[in-house]
């Protein structure tokens, strides 16, 4: 098992490589000028002298592989340039979005990652009865529904008719809460944001694990507890869901790069600062750098995320386990 | 290989399915049936929409017809917008972008995605699996967010628009069709043919691509709901063609202008939400009904 998880590292080098040059290439490669794409400066409002003085900085006067190198070491000094926009330090407003990103995320995997994964065993334990089919229909309906719309609605029914919810921010601005008091204030802000990305999310995790439970459930070994005399109850969960969830975890990792293209929709309906919204901002604005930095920081976090899932599967699955 | 549950990639591709463990019903295929019907039915609506829109819709979309934010009326059944389009028109409009933009990224997307599942399926050792660890870079890389970024270097237009989420979305089609090729490609008639002297070239041609076609198809379908989605999510984002008013960019204004802080979500917000979601799950309903049909024991 040790070969197989280098070259797992090995092909998330290459990806992160691939998404970096991508970064690198696509302003240079669109025609028009450079400058603007790379800094996202409006050029012709520039004197001469400003234009000379931003192609030095960029390096756009060099061969393009130097530019590469260049854009390389940057990065990894995590020297990320300067919003054209506010002036700010691109890093800093990063890490200054990035809790929140995560804060939504998180728990609507969480959330979606239970309720997925319990009605997706149970839709497979009674497969092709009601529960089953009322469930799997309305699964297909839910992940028809587009995220920014659901959260429209719900702002519309939960924050303005009943007036229960905020329906913008990540907490009470200027209020000068604290403590206990604070948390509860980000709490009720996160609720319609986490409740809109936990429901589009769960489909996936339920079809996955059906699917998966489906799969385990025709194996041989199920056979065999059945006619040892397992209760149904143990069978269920000991050794169906058991070895269905491990496949499950992978994909549950691979499904955060679609939570976070829905928290891009999601923030932007519910001005929630963080990253999903600071790109809409970037590309509204034309703040290419920005748009560009926090595209690499989605990456990295799915990469890791998947990492982290790669290593947690020897543990949950008996059968690699084994063979470890 | 990677751990993701690959549905051919376990499961016999032909014969009869195996009996299940509870002796279950034909309920399930069934209710595949009936679905398959009412996906059916929603998107042969949904093209005669598109195909009469010019004479069904009331006004001309592009038109100000009427004093702006009106609510709903006698003369503009949902309402006018912020500049006084007619909304109901608008939505009519809209299914043209949609479906277009729906039916031809998912084309691209299985051409894409059949080629390159085919030749990675029927030549597994080092070109497969180099074609292969191309697909996992394109499955991990994070979807909407890179969406975005190819969409707002290439400029807002409708062939942009369908040509970048084509090209994104065949990853997943490409290894459905992967799996399928490789157990087809070991089949007694298949080794038969070539042992008899049969290119390659005529192998695929007669023996794996027809046995491949429906589950190509199902993944057309399937491609074509999540295409409608996208179109609409950039959309939204401002990110759409800004001379084709689709149903994602009447939420775009809907949402600049915080017409769900008002009465208007009810006729500004709700309708086209509702027609993103019945088309997307008109396409999904029909791919739900074709995967069962294909692969039964789902």
């Amino acid at each position: 098992m040790g070969r197989f998880d280098t070259r797992r590292i090995g092909q998330y080098g290459l990806v992160l490589v691939i998404a970096v040059t991508l970064n690198f290439l696509l302003p240079r490669l669109m025609p028009g000028n450079p400058l603007a794409l790379i800094a996202g400066v409006d050029v012709g409002l520039l004197t001469p002298d400003q234009r000379a003085e931003l192609v030095t900085e960029f390096g756009l006067d060099t061969p393009v592989w130097q530019q590469y190198v260049r854009y390389w070491q940057d990065l990894l000094t995590l020297d990320l340039g300067y919003s054209y926009r506010s002036g700010q330090a691109i890093l800093g407003m990063l890490l200054e979005r990035l809790p929140w990103t995560l804060l939504l995320t998180g728990s609507a995997l969480l959330i979606s990652g239970v309720i997925g994964i319990v009605a997706g065993a149970i839709s497979a334990w009674r497969r092709g009865g009601a529960l089953d089919l009322t469930l799997l229909t309305s699964m297909i309906g839910l992940e028809s529904m587009p995220a920014f719309w659901l959260g429209m609605l719900l702002i519309s029914g939960f924050a303005v008719s009943l007036g229960v919810l905020p329906s913008f921010g990540a907490e009470t601005a200027v209020s000068g809460l604290e403590g206990w008091d604070r948390l509860v204030d980000i709490a009720e802000h996160a609720v319609l944001p986490v409740l809109t990305l936990s429901i589009v999310s769960t489909p996936g995790v339920y079809m996955t694990m059906r699917y998966s439970m489906l799969e385990v459930l025709g194996e041989d070994f199920i056979r065999t507890g059945r006619a040892k005399g397992a209760t149904e109850r143990r069978l269920l969960f000991r050794h169906v869901a058991r070895n269905a969830l491990a496949p499950v975890l992978t994909v549950l990792a691979l499904r955060l790069g679609y939570a976070f293209g829905g928290t891009v929709v999601i923030e932007t309906v519910f001005s929630y600062p963080g990253l999903g919204r600071l790109v809409f901002e970037a590309v509204g604005g034309r703040d290419y750098p920005v748009m560009q930095a926090a595209f690499l920081v989605f990456t990295f976090a799915v990469l890791a995320a998947n990492l982290l899932a790669e290593l947690v599967y020897p543990l949950l699955d008996p059968r690699t386990r084994a063979s470890a | 290989m990677s751990q993701v549950v690959d549905p051919v990639d376990v499961l016999p591709a032909e014969g009869p399915a195996e009996p299940l463990p509870d002796g279950s019903t034909r309920r399930l295929p069934r209710l595949a049936t009936v679905l398959g019907w009412v996906g059916g039915a929603i998107v042969v609506a949904l093209v005669l929409i598109a195909v009469f829109a010019p004479q069904l819709a009331p006004y001309d979309p592009t038109e100000r017809v009427g004093v702006p934010f009106s609510p709903p009326g006698a003369d503009h059944l949902l309402g006018t917008n912020d500049v006084g389009q007619d909304l109901l028109s608008e939505l009519i409009h809209g299914t043209r972008v949609s479906l277009l933009v729906g039916i031809v990224a998912a084309t691209v997307a299985i051409v894409i995605g059949g080629t390159i599942g085919t030749v990675a399926g029927y030549y597994p050792r080092r070109l497969g699996a180099t074609l292969m660890r191309g697909v996992d870079v394109v499955l991990i890389l994070p979807f909407l967010p890179l969406l975005i970024v190819l969409a707002a270097y290439l400029g807002r237009s409708l062939i942009t628009t369908t040509l970048v989420i084509g090209s994104l979305i065949w990853a997943g089609s490409a290894r459905v069709i992967r799996a399928q090729v490789l157990s087809l490609r070991t089949r007694d008639y298949v080794l038969a043919a070539k042992s008899m002297g049969a290119t390659d070239r005529w192998a695929i041609r007669r023996h794996v691509l027809p046995r491949t076609a429906l589950l190509a198809s199902g993944e057309f379908v399937q491609a074509t709901a999540s295409a409608i989605l996208l179109e609409a999510a950039l959309s939204f984002l401002g990110l759409g063609d800004p001379l084709q008013k689709s149903w994602g960019s009447i939420l775009y204004w809907a949402q600049v202008r915080g017409a769900f802080f008002g009465p208007a979500w009810k006729w500004w917000v709700l309708p086209p939400g509702l027609m993103i979601m019945a088309a997307s799950l008109g396409f999904a309903l029909l791919a739900f009904s074709l995967e069962e049909r294909i692969n039964p024991r789902l």
